[in-house]
């Protein structure tokens, strides 16, 4: 199959989503039209031996437990408590409860993987007291959406667990090095917060509680640190696989929705019903990610893309550069989760080919998903954030409030770029 | 009916991945005390996950959690999004039936050399397939009965029920679930306390 071939196959499959058809059947039908059309009959014949190969795939059950993991700390409601505890250590910031916002999303990222969920939880609980106390909303919205972004980065993350999937790498080791850039993101935000607030001269402060009234609201960080600690302990140790860990921490959530009176039938069948609608929804397009992904690999088009590439000479900086570009625009109007599992096949190749790190660019690649939660005119986040406002101002504000996070994450970017270490360094001590 | 139906499934999904959750941790722990092993939790895991996978598909339809891009879509004109709601649905019926044909070759193949696990249970691969067979025929039935009312409507001119029932997923009702559901969190924690 030729470049230009595919890349006309290619545009014909982001046309078709762009057009409103799912994305799942985007990809299977281009995948499958064009695979049919170069290979005939026997491309189906490979693509229900693969299909079998994938869906069975012990390594992927990660996900289902997850998922499960998140809802049940989400559902019986150790997440909604932490909002507390967070204001009462660090409202006293100049900033005040903006650096709240951004470290408990932070906190429900480690334990949840879904953006809206965050977004929607912190939200509610954050944006009335916000008003209130007068908060310049524009500030207070960027700060939730921002925040909110972080869920995908900070493991355990569904969307590395599809790219280690895709591309082969251990989902252990993206879940490590997810650590210590969502640290740093983190951090990076909350200095944001900081400064503003200080050059504005106006600065909301907090009053802190008195200590022991501090000390007894930890109480409620104590579950999703604990669940946190185990997941990613017993990964950095080796005791567990990414797929052990999820079942540990799936038992421990158990234990402590359980010991807080908060574990019914009910919350539980909510539970199973969510967990397997988001399984069935991220399996389907993975499952279609790989029709296509059998595609590149039997019709070798990656190599000839990547030849193509390398003989332009492009450097590997020149074509991360290039690259941030492609997802910035494609992130505007593309869902995450399919921008992901739609170019993935096509672009690690190339850059892997270019002396990329995978591991590195796994993180890479989650961060562009990041920027596509919050910039407009399809970031998620920003219609959420904007729908549990309590005022009734337009999406301008979130819009406008998220703006000096978009351009801190792409300096961030930039910094992975120049300082790759910040990533690799810690899941090459595994 | 269909709600009774699609309960039972999203019990049998979720207890299927809480058994196999205590399982893996009993392993994991009997492992690493003891280095004493079950065996057979990784081939469980990957079976849950091929027939919890296909009833994942099927639920995810209900709630219209199969993802569409929306951002054009919603410019649309009227005409065109029911049409493209109505493709959208038999499109993914298409997608089942093609699931099940493809996956028929597998299932067949194993029949015919009687093919079993590389694991140390040697599990005659049959048994799970046919399980994993079974939950995606139960995903395409379920999607070709979504297509068949999606073209009911379509073709009884129908369009407005058509642009309700079948429109993309869009933030704002992700949102309201999420709010819905945090309202009863809250209200279940008030009388907890209280």
């Amino acid at each position: 199959m030729s470049t230009l071939a595919f890349s006309f196959t290619f545009l014909l499959m982001i046309v078709l989503m762009l057009l409103g058809l799912p994305i799942a059947v985007s990809m299977v039908l281009v995948g499958a039209g064009a695979g049919v059309l170069v290979f005939g009959v026997p491309f189906l014949s490979s693509t229900g031996a693969m299909l079998w190969g994938v869906l069975n795939d012990n390594l992927l059950t990660a996900a289902p437990l997850f998922i499960l993991l998140g809802e049940l700390l989400l559902r019986s409601g150790m997440a909604d408590r932490m909002y507390g505890a967070m204001s009462a250590w660090l409202s006293r910031l100049p900033g005040g409860l903006l650096h709240t916002n951004i470290a408990c999303c932070a906190l429900f990222a480690a334990t949840s993987g879904s953006s809206v969920a965050t977004a929607a939880t912190i939200g509610t609980v954050a944006l009335p007291s916000l008003h209130q106390r007068k908060y310049p909303m524009p500030q207070a919205l960027g700060s939730l959406a921002a925040g909110g972004t972080l869920g995908i980065l900070i493991p355990p993350s569904i969307n590395m667990i599809v790219y280690g999937s895709l591309t082969e790498n251990s989902i252990g080791k993206l879940f490590i090095a997810g650590v210590i850039p969502g640290l740093l993101l983190t951090g990076l935000f909350m200095v944001y917060v900081f400064v503003n607030s200080s050059l504005k001269g106006d600065v909301p402060r907090e009053n802190l509680p008195p200590l022991n009234e501090r000390l007894r609201l930890m109480v409620h960080l104590v579950p999703p640190i604990v669940i946190f600690g185990i997941v990613m302990g017993s990964l950095y140790t080796g005791v567990a696989t990414a797929t052990e860990s999820a079942a540990l921490g799936v038992v421990v959530a158990l234990f402590f929705a359980w010991k807080a009176g908060r574990l019914s039938w009910t919350m539980l069948e909510n539970c199973f019903l969510q967990t397997a609608r988001t399984t069935g929804m991220i399996m389907l397009i993975l499952t279609a990610a790989f029709v296509l992904n059998l595609l590149i690999s039997l019709s070798g088009v990656a190599e000839t893309m990547t030849k193509a590439v390398t003989s332009l000479g492009l450097s590997a900086t020149a074509m991360l550069l290039v690259l941030i570009l492609f997802y910035l625009i494609l992130g505007m109007f593309m869902d995450v989760m399919s921008m992901l599992v739609a170019t993935v096949p096509i672009t690690y190749p190339i850059v892997t080919a270019l002396g990329v790190d995978p591991i590195w660019f796994g993180i890479f690649i989650i961060l562009m998903c990041e920027l596509a939660l919050i910039t407009p005119p399809v970031g998620m986040n920003l219609f959420v954030v904007q729908g549990v406002r309590p005022d009734s101002g337009g999406i301008g504000d979130v819009i406008r409030g998220s703006l000096p996070y978009v351009v801190i994450m792409m300096v961030f970017t930039l910094l992975l770029m120049a300082f790759p270490a910040i990533v690799t360094w810690l899941p090459g001590k595994m | 009916m269909k709600q009774q139906l699609e309960r039972l499934l999203a019990n049998l999904f979720g207890l299927v991945f809480l058994g196999l959750s205590f399982l893996v941790t009993v392993e994991t722990v009997l492992r690493k005390a003891f280095n004493f092993s079950l065996q057979g939790a990784a081939e469980l895991g990957g079976y849950a996950l091929a027939v919890g996978s296909a009833i994942g598909f099927a639920l995810a339809i209900t709630s219209r959690s199969h993802i569409r891009v929306d951002v054009f879509h919603e410019r649309f004109p009227p005409a065109l999004q029911a049409f493209m709601n109505w493709l959208s649905a038999v499109m993914l019926g298409a997608l089942g039936l093609f699931l099940i044909g493809v996956c028929w070759r597998v299932v067949v193949k194993t029949l015919e050399y009687g093919s079993a696990a590389q694991t140390p249970w040697a599990t005659p691969l049959i048994y799970p397939q046919s399980v994993w067979y079974a939950a995606l025929v139960a995903f395409a039935v379920y999607a070709v009965i979504h297509a068949g009312h999606a073209s009911r409507l379509y073709f009884t001119g129908q369009r407005e029920a058509l642009l309700v029932e079948f429109h993309p997923k869009s933030a704002k009702e992700e949102l309201k679930e999420e709010l819905d559901d945090l309202a009863q969190r809250t209200e279940a924690g008030a009388k907890g306390n209280a």
